[in-house]
């Protein structure tokens, strides 16, 4: 069974004049101990799509999805409430920036110590600081952090941005989640520090069995830990398949310019050649293309990809274009 | 949290150092004789002049005069009012305590009305509470205080007779003054009387104090607005929220610490400006306090007591301020040491 299965999932931003569509209709399915990569650009709604599913997005935003199951469950026909204490339960974030999403003026242990659930607790109230207090240290093992005292005492400030995201990853696994959902857990980070963060995050993935969705706009990091990927461009559903596949046969002319984009080190390429990349940019939400929002600088547009494509499905590689590459292999 | 303190207690040393040569300057700014403006002895004869000024090192350089004065200024010799021939240092140790209730008090009032309607304005941003808080807050401070002052005195002292309209406390109770603050004198006395006194001056201190603290009120709920709204939208909240706390948890644990921080920051600047409305109302309700004895001071042409309440009024603001200061080092981590970059 899925854990999480999401059909055609829309993000509007209500703004004065006319709402806009800044994901527009985007599929996503996790199995349980799947890591799941999400790749895009900045700026094709990863980000977006992540608070989405946690339920974090303010009131500026309207979400309507055709199917939002959790674990066989609805998520669509349930209240808010419910929705929330489902989805809080079971899935945890973490965010890009830690130290921003850590409260300047609570020290770790107490944020840490919130975060432990009550029915985890036994016993009287009396009892329940104490444990709340050893869960916390706990959770720092776990995560890595050796030195818990100086740790718990400490105020977000005084550690480092790798221990920082540590420390809200030892926070997001208070809850015993079935699905950690990273958003960038890497960025502004030194190479070791993201490969301490990754390790971290593929052992508890092999030792919890818990899902990961992995959410990146550096494809050739993610395929080094995860077993499936999904892509997006501008808030559209590109392709999703096994790491392979995306990683070796894609099907999209999108996917194809991500990975010919990324430079390799046994590459031979002449002086001062221009190294491959689409042109222009990833288009502003104002000015959202019609149909197929890669249109403008795909190098494969013909004059069907003003309309929308739909998904089609090859073996489990979905791909969404008018025009896949998958006669070429 | 040492460095912290030195640099105020710094900040605090030069400030003074400027204010001391303000107050010295004045004496020479103002019209009539140097001497007579800072000793405060009219209708002194020549000879004795010449003595006074041999006091003051008249006839030194400007420097050693200015050291002579901060001299006289610390032995406690602020010179006499000219008015009434009294020592001004006497006259601030009478008047400025009621001063000191009365904006400590009206602080407090306007912090416990002000700070929690602007978060609940925050709360409920861009609804009708919101509008309904915020418009309130811009009547209120559009209030003039004299006018605001003389109708709480129509209403409620004179129409409703609820509250008395002028003085610290009735002439019935005499209370021995030991601190100079009279809450604590009239806890201090053995008094028969003690708590009926007690609640007489409590209600004879409720109307002003509630005066003055209108305006800086108005002023907290929406500095207060404005610190919630932009904790609510920062990323730790919603890193809060993914975490699974409910809002009421959010609110109370995170939100609430994080905007206290900023709103104590700017009470100690608010607090100058509310010492100001405070000389105001003590005028309109015959509060025995620092401010209209200055007032009275400038329609008389006294000088020296110019000077001295000038002097002792701006080191109680500077105070606070550090006072404030302090309580928003202690709420916020970050301000207590230096960042690791910076260092």
């Amino acid at each position: 069974m899925n854990l999480l299965d999401i059909r055609n999932l829309s993000i509007k931003l209500l703004s004065a004049q006319t709402p806009i569509l800044a994901v527009d209709r985007v599929s996503l399915t996790m199995k349980e101990g799947e890591v799941r990569g999400l790749v895009g650009e900045s700026g094709s709604g990863k980000s977006l799509l992540a608070q989405a599913i946690v339920g974090v997005l303010d009131d500026k935003w309207q979400v309507d999805a055709d199917r939002f199951h959790w674990r066989g469950i609805d998520l669509m026909r349930l209240s808010i409430d419910e929705r929330k204490a489902i989805i809080s339960k079971d899935v945890a974030m973490i965010f890009q920036e830690p130290m921003a999403c850590l409260d300047p003026t609570t020290t770790i242990g107490e944020q840490l110590e919130e975060a432990v659930a009550d029915d985890q607790l036994t016993g009287y109230f009396w009892q329940k600081k104490q444990q709340r207090t050893l869960a916390a240290a706990n959770l720092l093992h776990k995560v890595g952090i050796k030195h818990h005292e100086v740790c718990i005492k400490s105020y977000p400030h005084q550690l480092t941005e790798a221990l920082c995201q540590r420390v809200m990853i030892a926070m997001a696994l208070a809850r015993r989640p079935l699905l950690l959902i990273a958003d960038e857990p890497t960025a502004a980070m030194e190479s070791t520090n993201q490969g301490q963060i990754f390790r971290l995050l593929a052992s508890l993935n092999q030792l919890k069995n818990m899902s990961i969705l992995l959410i990146s706009h550096d494809l050739e990091n993610v395929t080094h830990w995860t077993n499936t990927i999904t892509v997006m461009y501008s808030g559209q559903f590109v392709e999703a398949g096994t790491t392979q596949h995306i990683f070796n046969q894609p099907y999209h002319p999108y996917t194809r310019a991500l990975v010919d984009s990324s430079p390799k080190a046994n590459m031979q390429i002449p002086k001062k050649s221009r190294l491959m990349t689409l042109p222009g940019s990833i288009p502003i939400l104002q000015h959202l293309p019609i149909g197929c929002r890669l249109g403008p600088r795909c190098p494969k547009a013909q004059k069907a990809c003003v309309e929308a494509p739909k998904v089609k499905n090859y073996h489990g590689h979905q791909v969404s274009c008018h025009y896949s590459l998958k006669g070429s292999y | 949290m040492l460095l912290f303190t030195l640099r105020r207690f710094n900040l605090f040393l030069f400030t003074m150092v400027l204010l001391t040569i303000l107050s010295f300057s004045l004496s020479f700014l103002f019209p009539g004789e140097q001497i007579t403006n800072i000793s405060g002895k009219i209708n002194a004869s020549p000879e004795s002049i010449e003595l006074i000024a041999l006091h003051y090192g008249k006839h030194e350089s400007i420097l050693s005069q200015y050291w002579i004065y901060l001299n006289h200024l610390f032995k406690g010799d602020w010179g006499l009012s000219m008015t009434s021939q009294l020592p001004i240092l006497d006259e601030i140790y009478n008047h400025l305590p009621a001063t000191i209730e009365l904006t400590i008090s009206a602080l407090f009032i306007a912090m416990i009305v002000g700070i929690p309607i602007g978060f609940i304005a925050a709360i409920n941003h861009r609804k009708k509470s919101d509008d309904l808080i915020l418009s309130f807050a811009m009547i209120g401070y559009s209030i003039p205080i004299f006018w605001l002052g003389l109708l709480a005195i129509l209403i409620f002292s004179i129409q409703l007779g609820w509250l008395p309209s002028a003085g610290q406390i009735s002439l019935l109770y005499e209370i021995k003054q030991i601190t100079g603050i009279q809450f604590i004198d009239i806890l201090l006395s053995d008094s028969p009387y003690k708590w009926q006194a007690f609640q007489d001056a409590s209600s004879h201190i409720l109307l002003p104090s509630c005066v003055v603290a209108l305006a800086p009120a108005t002023i907290f709920i929406r500095l207060a607005r404005t610190s919630m709204l932009n904790v609510l939208e920062t990323h730790y909240i919603k890193a809060a929220m993914a975490k699974g706390l409910t809002f009421r948890q959010i609110i109370y644990r995170h939100a609430i610490r994080n905007a206290m921080v900023n709103v104590i920051r700017d009470v100690g600047l608010q607090f100058a400006n509310l010492v100001t409305l405070a000389m105001v109302t003590e005028v309109i309700f015959s509060w025995p306090g620092i401010g209209r004895w200055l007032i009275e001071s400038i329609y008389q042409r006294d000088y020296t007591a110019i000077q001295g309440g000038l002097l002792a009024l701006s080191c109680f603001i500077f105070l606070v301020h550090i006072f404030t200061d302090f309580v928003y080092a202690t709420l916020n981590p970050l301000a207590r040491e230096k960042n690791r970059g910076s260092r």
